[in-house]
């Protein structure tokens, strides 16, 4: 168990150098020039000149890259070049919102996807065909459609709840969980779907297994058949779904902040990437991937306590 | 309105010190005007640098008005009068402006304002990397002249000095963090208003509580202020509509949208879209030197429609590049050329290309809708446009380095001075191409010192009859606010300055 934990996490360390060093390198050789974008339109060549030395573009690519990773080994990620502010506070400041709303919704996406799901499979009847159907048209109404409905009924007609903004959890609990319940429903529709048919899939398949014929022979009860047995080997291929579906969210919640103008990450890796800010995206892409190897890391274990089979490097 | 000029705004300055309240002692009103509350605006983009260094015209300078004072002030009808220069006046060619500041104004940190203050930020303005620093390129020389007098010397009369001084160059922060890495992101003003830094989430919300020492609290109704970014305009939109905020940004295609939900929307003329023609010396395309050739583009497009199509016609046809509010803007202008193709082939055969050429132009995120249309119709008249992709973080420094000999863009006209300085000129970042003719040199060397609207006027002739440039139209900016403010349109500004907004009585 230690050697598959340190060889997962050998893995993670050399995929964030090489994230970072390919995200360095495709940015710095796209030509952009952010010196000129900084000062804009009406700056002279001089003062752009002069920026481009106050930001260390004038030196070779390799030695900015070793200046920047030398830096972000003592934790040094410098600071935006736009706004001038720290790397890590911004990303301080951001990232509790993105994961505000990426773990609530993963939360409720498992719960109510295993309710679901395994309510159709046990039930199947009527009860199967509504989660069936459930699951298509949630899987096909698009996220950012499906929060402009809410915040049309929700915020604008009935006012109950914010359409816009974010309250940090240790500024006001009750409000900060105001804001996330239309940007959380928005995105859990498609993931809901996609994962209560996972479990469902999961249940059907282990229910029909002899181990639970067997089990049910000797006449052990539905609860503890359902909850010991089935859900347990079940949860394996549940898992590795929320886990898929945790990256996914992290991506695909820019266009939910969007919307509900949520001061995240996403709009902060579409304003770094759409200027140039170089320091700014190397420091998103970093904790970024460092969150993505921590949350695999964590399946993994998770699945390998749940299935000892699955304990392998 | 005719902006008024040099003199004339020195006349004015006595006047409107009285308008704006600026004098301490005069608050005898019969009827009282509404105060207190807070005022809540969504911004299009995010605050940058704090640094008065870094400040910006345009959606910034909401950010910043409230927390520095300037040494001048410009109102909704673009008069400049005193504020922290409690009077200011040029001499008689207009190469050294004297400014009396005021003795009663400290800063939020408790330092105190002077004429060595007011030095200090000009220089730190002048010599910092902010994108305006250009703007106070004539300043050669400032003498402080007493404890709260100082004349600036310059280069050459600049007759945008005045207006420049009343918006981001004139911004005074206080001295004891002036110069410091602190300003950039903690501003210390002598403002209206202080940012309450517990109460401001960056990227989220920014909290401005009154500055309580200040000289001027009647000319700033508010208690409170709030921005809040709120980049895409559905947000905006629906904090506007569920009263989460008072006022914000929109635009035409979301006019009548906001008007049915009883929201007001006003406009004002904002940027001129259309075609820089930037290689008028034919360096890159020959054809391009040929002013028949120039302005055959500008009769092939049909601004108009365009304007009325992707714009549903929020906005003003038109063919010159100055702003309508601004003294170089001639009605006579507007309709110069209108859409002709057939003129146009004639006039591209009258100078020898009857076969028409192929010229390179910019293709960029934002303008496709304008530029497929343009596009087409310089095709149907034997231009051939080859579209080159440029990404976004690129196209600023694509285009200042002459790469295209003409391409589609949006222009935010302002003071027709700064304007020639930076899009005209023959040194001017954006006349890429360093064009200049005899006669065009001294139209604008007499404006420069004149300063009179037919001297401006003038040069404004000169480049519409030369067809420096092809613009279709200038484009309405759409403002819109709820019921519990009253919101005065800013000419030459995309947003209102922060004192434009009152409470609803």
């Amino acid at each position: 168990m230690i050697r598959f934990f340190l060889n997962r996490l050998i893995s993670g360390v050399v995929l964030v150098f090489v994230v970072a060093t390919l995200t360095f390198m495709l940015m710095s050789l796209s030509g952009g020039n952010p010196a000129r974008n900084i000062l804009g339109e009406g700056a002279t060549e001089e003062q752009v000149a002069a920026k481009a030395a106050e930001l260390g573009l004038n030196l070779p690519i390799f030695e900015r890259y070793w200046n920047w990773l030398t830096s972000a080994l003592t934790g040094d990620f410098g600071s935006s070049w736009f706004t001038n502010e720290p790397v890590m506070s911004s990303l301080a400041n951001k990232f509790p919102v993105t994961l505000s709303i990426v773990i609530v919704a993963i939360l409720v996406t498992a719960l109510i996807a295993t309710v679901l799901g395994v309510t159709a499979a046990v039930r199947r009847g009527w009860i199967d065909r509504f989660v069936q159907v459930f699951a298509v048209i949630g899987f096909a109404l698009p996220n950012f459609w499906v929060a402009l409905v809410l915040v049309t009924i929700f915020a604008v007609t009935l006012r109950l709840l914010p359409a816009t903004g974010f309250t940090p959890f240790d500024t006001d609990p009750s409000k900060w969980a105001l804001g996330l319940v239309l940007p959380v429903a928005a995105l859990v529709t498609g993931t809901i779907a996609s994962t209560a048919q996972q479990v469902r899939g999961a249940t059907i398949d282990i229910l029909e297994r002899d181990f639970v014929r067997t089990l049910r022979s000797r006449g052990i009860s539905k609860q503890s058949l359902l909850f010991k047995h089935v859900l347990r080997n079940a949860a394996s291929p549940a898992l590795t779904v929320l886990s898929l579906q945790f990256v996914g969210l992290l991506g695909g919640a820019v266009i939910i902040e969007k919307v509900f103008a949520l001061p995240g990450i996403g709009s902060l890796a579409v304003n770094a990437t759409t200027q140039g800010d170089l320091p700014q995206i190397l420091g998103l892409v970093v904790v970024m991937v460092v969150l993505v190897v921590i949350v695999n890391l964590l399946i993994d274990l998770a699945t390998g306590w749940l299935n000892p089979k699955a304990r392998v490097a | 309105m005719k902006r008024k000029f040099m003199a004339a705004v020195a006349l004015a300055a006595g006047v409107s010190l009285a308008i704006t309240g600026c004098a301490t002692g005069g608050d005898s009103e019969t009827d009282a005007p509404v105060t207190g509350g807070t005022l809540t605006l969504g911004a299009l983009v995010d605050a940058a640098s704090w640094d008065p260094a870094d400040a910006e015209f345009g959606n910034r300078i909401q950010y910043v008005q409230p927390v520095y004072d300037s040494l001048l002030h410009i109102d909704d009808e673009l008069v400049i009068g005193p504020w922290l220069a409690s009077e200011f006046a040029y001499n008689d060619d207009s190469t050294e402006l004297s400014l009396t500041l005021r003795d009663d104004v400290v800063f939020s940190d408790g330092e105190e304002f002077n004429a060595e203050v007011a030095k200090a930020n000009l220089e730190h303005f002048k010599n910092g990397t902010g994108q305006n620093s250009i703007t106070l390129a004539s300043v050669d020389s400032i003498d402080v002249t007493g404890d709260y007098s100082l004349t600036l010397g310059l280069a050459a009369p600049d007759p945008a000095l005045l207006r420049n001084l009343s918006l981001v160059a004139g911004m005074q922060a206080s001295p004891a963090v002036l110069g410091q890495e602190s300003l950039k992101t903690t501003p210390v003003g002598s403002g209206p208003y202080v940012l309450d830094a517990d109460a401001s989430v960056t990227g989220s919300q920014y909290t401005y509580t009154r500055n309580a020492d200040y000289w001027n609290t009647e000319a700033f109704p508010f208690d409170e202020i709030v921005i809040k970014p709120l980049n895409d305009l559905t947000a905006r939109l629906n904090a506007l509509k569920s009263g989460e905020i008072d006022a914000g940004l929109a635009d035409a295609k979301s006019m009548a949208e906001a008007e049915a939900s009883g929201l007001t929307a006003q406009t004002i003329e904002g940027d001129w879209q259309g075609l820089f023609i930037v290689d008028r010396d034919g360096s890159k395309v020959p054809a391009l030197a040929d002013p028949r050739v120039r302005q055959a583009i500008n009769y092939a497009v049909d601004g108009a429609g365009i304007l009325k199509a992707v714009r549903l016609g929020e906005g003003t046809a038109t063919t010159q590049i100055f702003s309508p509010t601004s003294i170089a803007a001639d009605p006579a202008l507007d309709s110069r050329y209108s859409f002709d193709p057939d003129k146009a082939r004639a006039l591209l055969a009258e100078a020898g290309y009857a076969d028409g050429f192929e010229i390179e132009m910019p293709e960029f995120a934002g303008f496709t809708d304008i530029t497929t249309i343009a596009f087409q119709q310089l095709g149907d008249v034997g231009i051939t446009v080859k579209p080159v992709v440029v990404a976004p973080d690129q196209i600023i420094s694509a285009l200042l380095s002459g790469q295209f000999p003409a391409f589609v863009f949006s222009w935010g006209s302002s003071d027709s001075w700064q304007d020639i300085s930076k899009i005209v000129g023959p040194t001017a970042p954006w006349n890429m191409y360093g064009n200049s003719t005899p006669e065009l040199d001294a139209l604008i060397a007499s404006a420069q010192s004149e300063g009179t609207q037919d001297a401006f006027q003038a040069v404004n002739e000169y480049i519409v009859d030369q067809a420096w440039f092809a613009p279709w139209y200038v484009q309405n900016n759409v403002y819109v606010s709820g019921d519990a403010v009253e919101v005065a349109m800013q000419p030459q500004n995309v947003v209102p300055y922060i004192w434009n907004y009152t409470p609803a009585n």
